[in-house]
C-alpha cells in the first residue's frame, strides 16, 4: 500500500515537474469558425491559414509555449472578457475593439507593451490604427485590424434603373434611391432602394458619423468635455438620412443584410462583409457588386475604427504573451515580405490589416475591386473617438437616431436629447 | 406557565434541531444560488461599478442609482411602463382564451389531439418561435401582411412600428402561452362534480350562468396559481423580445429585462442593472401580494 502510494505521490511529482517547463497561454479572439481553423477546399485541403495554423507553427517553434485559443462570437466577446476576470480566469491574451480600450485600461486591465512593441506599432501603422490602439498618449497593443466605410452597392440593380455609376454626392443616393425601390402590386416593397440598418449600434452610429465628418461637424469636443451633436452640422447630418426616407428610397424594415440576397441596391458598409458577400453571389460577385466612396454632403469623410491585441495585466507570462504576439503581427517573413497576421486578414478574414508594408505587399487581395476603395478611403477616414464609456454613448445616439428615422421625433430633437444625455455620461468621467 | 415540563422542551429543541439539519443541504444550496446573489445585487445598487473593477474599489454612490432611474432615465420608466403593459395584457389575453378553449375542449371528441397542438409551443424553445414569428410578421414577405393585402386590408410593419412592435410580440406570447394554462384549467375542470351543473340546470341556468356562478367560483384557486406564475414569467420576458424588435426603436419595446441586460453587459453599469432589478421586484412583489389579497377576499388561502 505504501509502495503504491509513494509511486503515486512520484508520478504526479514527475508530472508536475514536467508542466512547469510549459508556458501555457489563453488567447481569446471573437472570429468565427473559418477564420479560427483555416478555410478548406471540398477535397478537405486547407485553402487559407486560420489563426490555428499559425499558433501550431508557432508552438512548433517554442516546445515550452501552449497556446489555447478560446473563440466566442463578438455579440458575447465584452460580456466574456468582463466574467472571466470576475471569475479570475481572465484570457492572457485578447483582441480588442478600439472603443473598449479607455475603461479597460482605467481598470488596469492592459499590460503596457514593452518598448520595442510601441516604437514599432508608431512607425510602422496607419495613422487610424495608431490613434485607435492610443490611450491617454501610450499604444496599448498591436493594432491587427482597420476598418471604414463605403458605399456597397449592386451594378445590376442599378444599371436596370438606368444608372451606369454610383452616387458621388448624398443628394444624387437621395434622389436615386427612390428610382431603384421595387414594390408589387399590393405595395410589398420587392427591392430597396437603400437600407440603413437599426437595432446594431455601429451599423447605426457609424454612417451617421461619415456624414457628420463629410458637413465638417464634430462629435465631441477636445478633451471629450462636451458632446457637439447639438450643432448645426450634426442635425444637417441627420436631415440628410431623413431625406432618404422621406423620399421612400427606404423604410425602417430594410436592412443592411438582405443587401446579400439582392433585394437592397445600395448600403453603406464595412470591408469586412466582403467575404459573406462572395459566398452569397458566388461566380456572380464581381459582375453584381460595386463599391465607391460614401457620396458627400460637404465634403469626403469617413468614419474608422481599429481592433488591436492586448496581453492582460494578471496575465503570468507577459513576456512570452508579449513575444507570440510580436512573431505574429510585427515579425516580417521574408519570402513575402509580409506579417503573419497581414496574411490571415487579407486571405482568411477579408480585413484590411493596418500595418503599411502588409497593405502594399497583398495586391492582389487589398487591390480587388471591392477592399481598394476602402484602401483608399482610409486618407478621409476619422478615427472613432477613444472615449470613457463609448459603448453606452454610442448606444444613446443609436436610440435617438433610429426614433428620428422612425418619424418620432425631429432630427433637432433627436440629437438635442442624444447630446443631453451624452453630457451626463461624460462629466461624470471628464 | 412555570410548570413547563423541561424534558417536553429539551425533546423540541433536538426535534427543531434534527429540522433543520434535515433541511441544511436545501438551505445552503438556497443560500449560495439565492441568497447570496441577491444581497450582493443589493449592496451593487449601491455602488458604480463596471464588472472590471475590483468592487471593492468601485465608489459607494448611496440611492443615486436608484434616484437616477426615475427622474433622468426616460429608457428606464419606458421600459416598466412596457413591462407592466406587456405583463398585464399577455397574463389576462393567455388565461382568458386557455380557459375559453379548455372549457370548448372539455367533451369534445380527440379532445387530447387539441390539446397536443395548443401545448406543442411550449416545449419549442422562444428564439425558435420569435426567429419563425419574426418571418410571419415581415412586412414584405410575411404571410400576416399578405393575408391582410389579399383582402385589401392595409399591411403594416408589425415589428418596427413603434406603436405596433410590443402588441405584435405580445400576440406571439399569447400564443405561445396557452398551452399551459390549458393544460392546468382542463384538470381543474375535469374536478368539478357534475351534480352541481345537473342541478343549476334543473332550475334553467343557461351555459353563461353555469359557467358564471359554477366554473369561476370553483377554477378561483387555479385561476390564483396561474395569474401568479404569469405575471411572473411575464415581468421577466426577454428572449421573444430581444430576438423580435432588434429594429424597433428602443422606447417602444425594451422591457425591464432587456433594460437590466443592456446597461449591465453593453453599458457597463452592474450597478444602476441591479438598482432597475430590485425596483422590478419591489413592484411584482407589491402586484403578487395585491392579488393574492384580493383573492384572500374572494376566500382563496394558503398561498400566503
Amino acid at each position: 500500500m505504501v509502495k503504491r502510494l509513494f509511486l503515486i505521490s512520484l508520478l504526479i511529482l514527475g508530472l508536475s515537474i514536467l508542466s512547469w517547463g510549459s508556458i501555457k497561454l489563453v488567447m481569446a479572439v471573437h472570429w468565427s469558425d473559418y477564420q479560427v481553423n483555416g478555410v478548406y477546399d471540398k477535397n478537405g485541403n486547407l485553402v487559407s491559414k486560420g489563426l490555428k495554423q499559425y499558433v501550431d507553427e508557432y508552438m512548433h517553434l517554442n516546445p515550452d509555449v501552449k497556446i489555447e485559443i478560446q473563440s466566442v462570437a463578438f455579440d458575447d466577446y465584452l460580456k466574456k472578457i468582463l466574467i472571466t476576470h470576475m471569475s479570475g480566469k481572465s484570457a492572457d491574451v485578447y483582441l480588442l475593439y478600439s472603443l473598449w480600450g479607455v475603461q479597460l485600461v482605467d481598470s488596469g486591465i492592459l499590460n503596457v507593451p514593452p518598448r520595442y512593441i510601441s516604437e514599432d506599432v508608431k512607425k510602422n501603422y496607419v495613422e487610424s490604427a495608431i490613434k485607435g490602439t492610443t490611450i491617454n498618449n501610450v499604444i496599448w497593443g498591436i493594432p491587427i485590424e482597420v476598418d471604414n466605410y463605403a458605399l456597397v452597392y449592386n451594378k445590376k440593380l442599378l444599371k436596370e434603373a438606368g444608372y451606369s455609376h454610383p452616387p458621388k454626392t448624398w443628394d444624387e443616393l437621395v434622389e436615386m434611391a427612390p428610382k431603384l425601390i421595387k414594390k408589387d402590386n399590393k405595395g410589398a416593397v420587392k427591392q430597396y432602394g437603400f437600407a440603413f440598418l437599426a437595432g446594431w449600434d455601429s451599423a447605426v452610429v457609424h454612417p451617421y458619423l461619415s456624414l457628420l465628418y463629410s458637413c465638417g461637424g464634430k462629435m465631441l469636443a477636445p478633451g471629450y468635455k462636451k458632446c457637439l451633436l447639438n450643432s448645426p452640422e450634426a442635425i444637417k447630418a441627420l436631415n440628410e438620412e431623413l431625406r432618404v426616407f422621406k423620399n421612400g428610397g427606404t423604410d425602417p424594415s430594410a436592412s443592411v443584410w438582405n443587401f446579400a440576397q439582392g433585394t437592397v441596391a445600395m448600403i453603406i458598409m464595412a470591408p469586412w462583409y466582403e467575404s459573406s458577400l462572395k459566398i452569397a453571389f458566388g461566380d456572380k460577385f464581381a459582375e453584381t457588386v460595386g463599391v465607391a466612396p460614401i457620396p458627400y454632403i460637404d465634403k469626403p469623410a469617413n468614419v474608422s475604427y481599429a481592433w488591436f491585441t492586448g496581453v492582460d495585466s494578471t496575465c503570468k507570462h507577459k513576456k512570452q504573451a508579449w513575444k507570440f504576439l510580436s512573431w505574429l503581427c510585427s515579425e516580417i517573413q521574408p519570402n513575402t515580405k509580409t506579417t503573419r497576421l497581414g496574411d490571415l486578414m487579407a486571405e482568411t478574414i477579408g480585413a484590411i490589416p493596418p500595418r503599411i508594408i502588409d497593405l502594399k505587399n497583398h495586391p492582389k487581395q487589398l487591390e480587388d475591386v471591392y477592399t481598394r476603395t476602402f484602401i483608399k478611403e482610409l486618407k478621409h477616414s476619422i478615427p472613432e473617438p477613444n472615449v470613457v464609456q463609448g459603448a453606452e454613448i454610442k448606444t444613446t445616439l443609436m436610440n435617438e437616431i433610429v426614433k428620428a428615422w422612425h418619424g418620432e421625433q425631429t432630427a433637432k430633437q433627436a440629437l438635442e436629447k442624444a447630446t443631453k444625455k451624452i453630457n451626463e455620461i461624460l462629466s461624470e468621467y471628464y | 406557565m412555570k410548570n413547563k415540563n423541561p424534558n417536553i422542551l429539551t425533546m423540541k429543541r433536538k426535534e427543531t434541531f434534527a429540522g433543520y439539519f434535515f433541511i441544511s443541504p436545501a438551505l445552503l444550496f438556497y443560500s449560495i444560488f439565492f441568497i447570496f446573489p441577491v444581497t450582493f445585487s443589493f449592496l451593487i445598487s449601491f455602488k458604480r461599478w463596471n464588472m472590471l473593477r475590483p468592487l471593492s474599489s468601485s465608489p459607494w454612490i448611496g440611492f443615486r442609482n436608484y434616484i437616477y432611474l426615475f427622474t433622468r432615465d426616460d429608457l428606464f420608466k419606458a421600459s416598466l411602463i412596457n413591462s407592466v403593459i406587456y405583463a398585464f395584457v399577455t397574463v389576462f389575453l393567455t388565461l382568458s382564451i386557455a380557459l375559453l378553449i379548455a372549457v370548448v375542449l372539455l367533451n369534445i371528441k380527440y379532445a387530447v389531439v387539441w390539446r397536443f397542438i395548443f401545448f406543442a409551443p411550449i416545449v419549442t424553445p422562444q428564439v425558435a418561435l420569435g426567429i419563425v414569428w419574426g418571418y410571419l410578421y415581415d412586412p414584405n414577405r410575411g404571410l400576416l401582411n399578405s393575408i391582410l393585402s389579399f383582402f385589401g386590408i392595409p399591411t403594416h410593419h408589425w415589428l418596427t412600428d413603434p406603436s405596433l412592435a410590443l402588441f405584435s410580440v405580445m400576440i406571439t406570447a399569447v400564443w405561445a402561452g396557452i398551452g399551459g394554462p390549458l393544460l392546468i384549467f382542463t384538470a381543474s375542470l375535469k374536478g368539478i362534480p357534475d351534480l352541481y351543473y345537473d342541478a343549476a340546470k334543473i332550475d334553467g341556468a343557461n351555459a353563461i350562468k353555469r359557467f358564471w356562478y359554477i366554473t369561476l367560483p370553483l377554477l378561483r384557486p387555479t385561476l390564483l396559481f396561474t395569474i401568479i406564475t404569469g405575471l411572473l414569467g411575464a415581468w421577466q420576458v426577454f428572449d421573444l423580445i430581444y430576438i423580435m424588435t432588434r429594429n424597433a426603436p428602443a422606447e417602444s419595446v425594451w422591457v425591464v429585462s432587456l433594460y437590466m441586460y443592456q446597461i449591465a453587459f453593453q453599458s457597463l453599469r452592474m450597478g444602476r442593472a441591479s438598482a432597475a432589478a430590485f425596483i422590478l421586484f419591489l413592484i411584482v412583489l407589491v402586484i403578487t401580494l395585491i392579488v393574492l389579497r384580493i383573492f384572500k377576499k374572494g376566500g382563496i388561502e394558503g398561498y400566503e
